[in-house]
């Protein structure tokens, strides 16, 4: 193990990738000569030239199409969104192409790509409406694709990895507020499956269910509320598409309150999902219903105090667990 | 064309000392402004993005002065800085938009990238690229309907030209006879990409045919150039309700935003290159050469100007933060 940083155990997962797969590509603005501008690609272009790590003009739809055509005939193309908002741009490309070909196909054609970036507000603040949003519940809407997210640098090492060598199209979100937090990273060569939930912290009397950037918030509010007595299990989703709901529906066997946190808007969201679920599969085992704290359903606002007002609040995380357990 | 080879302004004697010296102030503002801006970004009175306009004023100050604000608009890119001043948008709320204050141009919600002023005819700043183009067709499909014969002029950079809504826009502009001019600023980068690796033709206005719509290159350094060139093309935008194209070549000084180091991928000979036709050193040595205004009078007007300017900074820093109900006004929720 070694610490490294969420955008260096990225950078590893990709050179471990190139240098054992020469199939492997990757496509995306300023990720080559300039190296990155969230560093996740530094050195490769230095290290693979011009034909392995490709710098694309401004044109996201068609440089996702590029990396669906290259996919087609069995390259495994790593394409770069430079922020996840960009990807709006290339929207027909993902959710008409990328996701639909294997099946329009009858299965004679497969897409086995990676589109990947970070999202939501960070590393920075004031990334404003445009550069800061946590677009994962678009991804997660279409059938086709697999939707993932690490919320460790040991999970994002690993699960970049196996998303590369999945045959699926793979959209692979990486938290923007993570990008820079150190951590601990395997330096072998291992994968993390994509289909996995985990437990990341045990406890016994309320599960927090989070995903990405979120889960963060989960750990904090778990070490908060052990102040005052109560002991809160983490479920991590890490996929977002397909869901794995057997952590989170064993642990509120144990536990019987649960609370969603995610800094996605809520309407229609990942945790809208888990909550059905959760309700669908474990109803029996609540004895409250299922709280949520979500980012708020506003565009992402530069003032500062706006700003952090829009993000999920600890205060907010830790009041609804409480209030859950009082009933 | 040959911009680097031209070292001087071409001559333009038709132009009053009162304009000349208005565009000097004007240039000396945008440039003072954005040192200021980018001192406070470092002071942490700003936060995410900061594109400076320093090296490009004088395209816009070409441009803009030759437009009529009370019928034309203004789509720009997120380098807005500089137009919002050549509007007449006050510093200070430019500021307190960059200080994240209620008092700025968009109340402290949008920042760097998305300045907006409905009553100055300027409908932002854009994040994304290419962002504004389509939208800056739907304005001219909009002044078309309309009496005044307004204009729509819309900013955007070299790496613009390689999005698909570049090229779609222009043919329903050509199409549907719109009059929108589209600027495309040419300052050799897109981030740290230089347009011969960014770009099948090196020439963008070549880019521009097909379309069947006017198109041409200005120096944009010279800023007699550009408003020659702009007085012409409104002119004839107006008689002809067409869609114009036009390549300004310039330069930016600093990184593409402030977290960029531009001696990364660019190298100081090309910035001295640069340096040496700065649209403002062009200007005042033409003002001197002609005994318009000494170099002491000048120096005297900068100071002024970064006089006034320092005074904006104080009002805007002290200016205080949206309200937290802001939070979700504005927004259907
Ligand atoms: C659709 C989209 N893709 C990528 C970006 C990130 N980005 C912002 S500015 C920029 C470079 C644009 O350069 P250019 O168009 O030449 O304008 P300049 O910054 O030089 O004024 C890039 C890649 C973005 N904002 N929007
Ligand atoms: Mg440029």
């Amino acid at each position: 193990m070694k610490k490294l940083s969420m955008h260096e155990a990225l950078n590893l997962a990709l050179r471990e990738e190139l240098k054992r797969d020469n199939k492997v590509v990757l496509l995306g603005e300023e990720i080559g000569k300039y190296n990155g501008v969230h560093y996740v690609t530094r050195g490769l272009y230095a290290e693979f030239g011009k034909d392995r790590v490709i710098d694309t003009p401004i044109s996201e739809e068609s440089f996702v199409g590029v990396g669906v055509g290259m996919a087609l005939l069995g390259f495994r193309p790593v394409v770069e969104m430079m922020r996840m908002d960009f990807s709006l741009r290339a929207m027909d490309q993902i959710y008409n192409h990328m996701a639909k070909l294997r099946y329009m196909s009858g299965g004679h054609l497969s897409v086995p790509m990676v589109l990947r970036g970070p999202e939501g507000p960070g590393p920075n603040p004031g990334l404003t409406a445009q550069h800061g949003q946590q677009l994962t519940t678009l991804f997660a809407h279409c059938p086709g694709l697999r939707v993932v997210t690490p919320s460790t640098q040991y999970d994002a090492k690993g699960m970049l990895k196996a998303a590369i060598r999945s045959d699926d199209p793979v959209v692979f979100l990486e938290p923007g507020p993570l990008n820079n937090k150190q951590g601990d990273v395997g330096e072998d060569d291992y994968v993390v499956p994509l289909d996995q939930a985990e437990v990341k912290r045990e406890g016994s009397d309320i599960t927090l269910i989070g995903y990405g950037a979120s889960v963060a918030l989960c750990l904090q509010a778990a070490r908060e509320l052990e102040h005052d007595g109560v002991s809160a299990e983490v479920v991590d989703m890490r996929s977002i598409r397909p869901l794995d709901m057997r952590p989170a529906l064993e642990s509120i066997k144990k536990t019987n309150h649960a609370l969603v946190v995610e800094y996605a808007w809520q309407s229609y969201g990942p945790g809208a999902e888990i909550v059905a679920r959760l309700m669908a599969e474990g109803f029996w085992d609540l004895e409250a219903p299922v709280e949520r704290v979500s980012g708020q359903e506003v565009p992402l606002p530069y003032a500062a105090n706006l700003e952090e007002l829009s993000k999920p609040q600890m205060d907010e995380i830790v009041g609804k667990a409480k209030q859950s357990l009082a009933q | 064309m040959s911009v680097q080879s031209q070292p001087s302004l071409s001559g333009r004697p038709s132009l009053s000392a009162k304009t000349l010296q208005k565009y000097l102030r004007q240039m000396l503002t945008i440039r003072e402004f954005e040192q200021l801006g980018e001192r406070e970004f470092r002071n942490g009175l700003i936060r995410g993005y900061y594109h400076s306009y320093a090296g490009q004023e004088a395209v816009g100050v070409g441009f803009i002065n030759a437009m009529d604000l009370k019928r034309d608009y203004i789509v720009d890119h997120y380098r807005d800085h500089g137009h919002c001043l050549l509007v007449g948008i006050d510093p200070s709320r430019i500021f307190a938009e960059l200080f994240g204050r209620a008092s700025g141009v968009s109340g402290g919600k949008g920042g760097s990238m998305h300045m907006y002023s409905a009553e100055h005819h300027f409908l932002g700043g854009d994040g994304i690229v290419g962002g504004g183009l389509s939208i800056a067709a739907g304005v001219g499909m909009a002044l078309r309907r309309q009496p005044e014969d307004g204009i729509c002029v819309c900013f955007f950079g070299d790496g613009a030209l390689d999005t698909g809504t570049f090229h779609e826009s222009m043919n329903m502009a050509s199409l549907w006879n719109v009059p929108t001019l589209f600027i495309c600023v040419n300052n050799l980068y897109s981030m740290g990409t230089r347009v011969n690796e960014h770009s099948s033709l090196s020439q963008l206005v070549d880019r521009a045919q097909g379309y069947g719509v006017k198109t041409e290159q200005v120096d944009g350094q010279d800023v007699f150039a550009v408003a020659e060139a702009a007085e012409r093309i409104f002119k004839y935008m107006r008689q002809n309700k067409r869609p114009y194209f036009v390549e300004a070549l310039t330069y930016r000084y600093q990184g593409h935003g402030i977290h960029d180091k531009a001696s990364n991928y660019r190298g100081v000979e090309e910035e001295a290159k640069w340096h040496g036709r700065d649209p403002i050193k062009l200007l005042t040595e033409y003002l001197i050469a002609e005994k318009v205004m000494s170099g002491k009078q000048i120096e005297a007007l900068r100071s002024e100007v970064l006089h006034e300017l320092e005074a904006k900074v104080a009002e805007a820093a002290a200016a205080p933060l949206p309200n937290p109900a802001d939070l979700t006004k504005d927004v259907l929720l």
